[in-house]
């Protein structure tokens, strides 16, 4: 069961998706994504890992080639997020098509899981003109939400950590 | 009316055709405002607004002849607000021109949809 979460960033999306799964009584494993460089990413990992403590999540750090990446079978799973590994893909991988890699990753993911929560976020609202790697960042992120959407069983959007359900239903709400 | 927001590449397009076929898609970025008098369909009408305004003329007044004589047309509309206020004076113009012919457009249609990742939902009236 696949889950898409999206919204602004800082909007409460990890803690909607941390909540979704505190009632489940497997192993939850959460795939971080973002490099841990300089003193601003670092803050937000320690911030994210702190809100994550006593909820029995295994953290795994993915940052690029998420098939690469292996989960028992009937596990939770919160991936957070599609923009950093996006980012990644395209800025330290040289990946050209992130959206199909990574789509192909979760729906693997997806079918090993018991519930797969992804956290995604929306880029593409700012009407602004970017250098060419950064819209196609922008495009892929789109590209992406699109595929997962389709494939996921109940979308939300975020806002403030308020949920809007685009499709199916959230379980603890 | 019809008027399909959300953000740049959630979906408008695809859903346009898929549930409301229009003969064709014209797109703001390349159309005369004139061809789009006449459009079943303007997509980009961000873009469009943008070009009007290069050419020194009123976006506004545009969008308001648009309703008066192409009542039935559906447009496509990216949000485009939700980021920083630019610095560039232009920049700044667009965006407060885009929104205020939003908001004629929406005003007038009777249906908004908006896309989030290819989803529509209905903003006002109903999805077809």
């Amino acid at each position: 069961m696949l889950t898409l979460i999206t919204g602004g960033s800082k909007c409460g999306r990890s803690a909607l998706g941390e909540r979704l799964l505190d009632g489940f009584r497997g192993e939850k494993y959460y795939i971080a994504t973002m490099q841990p460089y300089g003193a601003e990413a670092g803050a937000a990992i320690a911030r994210h890992r702190a809100m994550r403590a006593g909820k029995g999540f295994t953290t795994v750090e993915q940052y690029t080639d998420l098939g690469a990446l292996t989960l028992p079978p009937g596990c939770a799973v919160l991936l957070e997020c599609t923009g950093n590994l996006t980012a990644n893909e395209i800025f330290l991988a040289g990946c050209k098509a992130p959206a199909e890699k990574i789509t192909q990753a979760v729906a693997a993911l997806a079918a090993t899981a018991d519930t797969l929560v992804v956290i995604h976020s929306e880029v593409g609202a700012d009407g602004m003109t970017y250098a060419p790697e950064t819209a196609l960042y922008i495009r892929e992120m789109a590209q992406l939400g699109r595929n997962l959407a389709q494939m996921a069983s109940t979308v939300a959007e975020c806002i403030y950590g308020i949920p809007i359900v685009h499709k199916g239903v959230l379980p603890c709400f | 009316m019809t008027v399909l927001t959300g953000a740049a590449y959630s979906g408008k397009t695809d859903y346009c055709r898929a549930a409301f076929s229009p003969p064709t898609i014209l797109d703001g970025a390349v159309c005369s405002p004139e061809e789009a008098l006449r459009a079943s369909c303007i997509a980009q009408f961000q873009v469009l607004i943008r070009r009007i305004l290069a050419e020194n003329a009123d976006p506004v007044a545009f969008t308001e002849q648009l309703i008066h004589e192409n009542p039935g047309c559906i447009i496509l509309l990216d949000e485009i607000g939700c980021g920083i206020i630019p610095l560039d004076r232009e920049e700044r113009r667009w965006r407060e021109m885009t929104g205020r012919c939003g908001c004629l457009l929406t005003a007038f249609a009777d249906t908004v949809i908006r896309l989030c990742c290819g989803i529509p939902s209905a903003l006002k009236g109903e999805l077809p």
